[in-house]
């Protein structure tokens, strides 16, 4: 802000994101106790909370009280070895500060299980494991805070992490167990409830590194396979809804189980679904049974919204508009169901001749670098004819739209249709 | 009367519902209640039930005994498009008002389904329909703003010719239960098609005491001389004539574009010679 200041340039308004009165004031005011460079470099903007009263920036530390540092020696309790070191230490009044050194509490470990020879013997033997090996784990666990990969790094004989695991937690849920009074004390424990499962680990764990390694292609097929999946079982819900217990429950795997498995999920096998050619029409009524009562102009509503869903907003517009000037209420005045069917018929009729319009144009572009000659001669060709704007001027080339009559059909257009095919038959 | 509306498929011309029910029939249904009772609950397929509405308001000025507070004398309603008893599908209506009224949450419990009061605001009225156990268990809701002061800001307000609001909408009953169908199958309030061959229904059961209610249609009701008319003649007659407008612009259109590849391949082949 300041270059812009020395070069002259003007400033530019921020973003009016906020109320109106804010960019006029920031660039006047700045709050007090920040210098300005510092508050510029927030953007000149403050900050939505304040963490810091600005105030208290410019407050001196109370003046009564009488402060030195002083050069102090400490101990720390967390330490086994009484080493002395020395710091700084904010004396008040002469009189130091008491208490444990600030970073002891942070002193915390694991409680690891110990176990005794006896209790070792009773309840702990294991085919896979030998009483030393299960010693040298627990002291490792002990030492690295049960952190198994460096555990299962330092062991000496080879294991996986997911045997050290195993290992540990049988040990210290039996002996838990064992030393509890009664089974009903420990069942609430951790340990107890949710015991280790060896088994959906590794396969966790391999699961987890399969998608890790996914390439970017396979990514992408897994996210194709996924959207499909979830439109189908979109599609499905409202006919499951429907047929109520009628679909067997070989269907109900429309939820996505494992990613391991993407094949199943994408598996359409189901033939009552409706036809997914028509997914606008026959899931908005499914949709609409599902509501089990509606009102029609509701109904109407959504199937237009299903139908216009495909084109994108100007055609919509220019779908309107046709309707208007063809007489036809946007929303029929008396909204029966024929005349809502007949409505719906229009509109998508509609839509054709908007692309059947947009086609034609297309072709014509197409065919241009062939025919120049013609197209300049005959008046009335079939490019003015089609290039039709918003509204259908059905016979009108030239004509003014204000003779032009809403049922009047083309026999002239019928005569310039004539006239460039015989032009062309020409070269 | 004039009934040149909407509904074209009912039966006989039935205005009550299908007769009273003797005790001796009761009793009957009583040993085998236990199969009705599952019928009751079984729903037909593509059997679509309509029944033709018109819900809105009507609204007088009050003229010299306008207050500030109360310039109009309103009343919203929901009627049968043919002016029908609704008693028979709707159980009760709600109708939300808003808050500046007292208890503005007002219940009519039998037909004609309707609400009167005074007051110069005019606001979205919600007007929740009730239906009968066998008709459905969701409520539908119906969104009215009200309307007091003419579209045209410049006629002046009349006493004696009321400001009438009327939207004709028809509720849709996409899966009714054959209890409901046989409840209501001549019911002129009401549209059914026709059944699927071979497909009998139970005999009716009425829900409410029909000696009890009094009459709920609006064919003679006070207002009705304001009610409108709504036939679908006109609305087909035009939707039909812009479709066959489009249609013969599509045809014309396709015709042209096989004239255009016709076209395209003769040039592709003229120009390859050369």
């Amino acid at each position: 802000m300041d270059a812009k200041d020395i070069l002259g340039l003007p400033k530019n308004s921020f973003p009016a994101l906020e109320k109106k009165s804010r960019p006029h004031k920031e660039s006047h005011r700045k709050p007090d106790g920040i210098s300005r460079e510092v508050y510029a470099l927030t953007g000149g903007v403050p900050p939505l909370m304040p963490s810091l009263d600005s105030s208290q920036l410019k407050k001196k530390p109370p003046s009564h009280e009488k402060i030195t540092w002083q050069w102090l020696p400490f101990t720390n309790s967390a330490r086994k070895d009484n080493l002395q070191l020395y710091h700084w230490v904010r004396v008040v009044n002469g009189v130091p500060p008491t208490g444990d050194y600030s970073f002891a509490k942070y002193n915390k470990s694991v409680d690891v299980v110990k176990y005794t020879d006896e209790e070792y013997d009773k309840y702990l033997t294991d085919p896979m494991w030998t009483k030393e090996e299960t010693n040298q784990l627990f002291d490792l666990c002990q030492r690295f805070d049960l952190r198994f990969i460096i555990i299962a790094d330092r062991f000496p004989s080879s294991r996986t992490v997911e045997e050290l695991k195993d290992r540990y937690y049988s040990v210290s849920r039996a002996i838990l167990i064992a030393r509890a009074s009664s089974t009903g004390d420990v069942a609430t424990h951790p340990l107890v409830k949710e015991p280790y499962n060896v088994s959906q680990e590794i396969e966790r764990k391999r699961a987890l590194s399969m998608v890790l390694s996914q390439t970017r292609q396979q990514e992408r097929r897994d996210e194709e396979v996924l959207v499909e999946a979830k439109r189908i079982a979109e599609l499905r819900m409202p006919a499951k809804a429907v047929e109520e217990s009628q679909l067997a429950p070989s269907n109900a795997g429309a939820e996505v189980t494992g990613r391991a498995v993407p094949g199943e999920t994408a598996s359409p096998s189901n033939a009552q679904l409706p036809s997914i050619t028509f997914p606008d029409n026959a899931s908005t009524l499914a949709s609409l049974r599902i509501l089990r009562v509606y009102l029609r102009t509701y109904a109407l509503d959504q199937m237009v919204q299903a139908t216009s869903s495909s084109a994108g907003p100007r055609t919509v517009k220019r779908i309107e508009q046709t309707l208007l000037d063809l007489g036809v209420n946007l929303k029929p005045r008396v909204p029966t169901k024929a005349v809502c069917a007949e409505h719906l018929e229009l509109r998508k009729e509609m839509l054709t001749l908007l692309n059947l319009q947009k086609q034609v144009q297309y072709k014509e572009a197409e065919g241009s670098p062939f025919r120049d000659g013609s197209y300049n001669e005959a008046p009335g060709t079939p490019k003015d004819w089609t290039f039709i704007p918003d509204t259908m001027n059905f016979g009108g080339e030239r004509v003014s739209k204000k003779d032009q009559k809403r049922k009047g059909h083309g026999h002239p257009s019928s005569s310039a249709h004539k006239r460039p095919r015989k032009k062309a038959s020409e070269f | 009367m004039t009934n040149s509306s909407s509904s074209k498929k009912h039966g006989q011309d039935q205005p009550e519902l299908s007769g009273p029910t003797p005790k001796s029939h009761r009793t009957k249904m009583g040993k085998s209640e236990d199969t009705d009772k599952k019928n009751l609950g079984k729903k037909l397929k593509d059997v679509e039930i309509s029944v033709p509405i018109v819900y809105g308001n009507i609204a007088f000025w009050l003229g010299k005994k306008a207050s500030e507070y109360q310039s109009h004398k309103w009343t919203v309603y929901v009627r049968g498009a043919s002016n029908e008893d609704l008693g028979a599908i709707v159980k009760r209506a709600v109708f939300q008002l808003h808050s500046s009224f007292n208890n503005p949450t007002r219940v009519v419990e039998s037909p004609p389904f309707e609400l009167s009061e005074a007051g110069w605001g005019e606001f979205e009225i919600v007007i929740t329909l009730h239906f009968h156990s066998d008709v459905c268990d969701k409520p539908l809701n119906l969104y009215h703003h009200l309307k007091l002061y003419p579209e045209d800001e410049n006629s002046s307000m009349s006493t004696k010719k009321p400001v009438v609001v009327e939207l004709y909408d028809e509720i849709v009953f996409p899966d009714p239960s054959e209890a409901f169908l046989s409840r209501v199958q001549n019911h002129p309030a009401v549209n059914v098609p026709r059944l699927p061959p071979g497909v009998t229904l139970p005999p009716p059961i009425p829900v409410e005491d029909a000696s009890k209610r009094r009459k709920g249609d609006t064919k003679d009701h006070p207002l009705s001389q304001w009610f409108t008319n709504f036939s679908e003649a006109d609305e087909l007659l035009q939707l039909a004539a812009a479709r066959q407008q489009v249609q013969a612009h599509i045809a014309k259109l396709r015709r042209q574009i096989s004239l255009i590849d016709g076209q395209h391949h003769q040039y592709f082949k003229s120009s390859s010679d050369q």
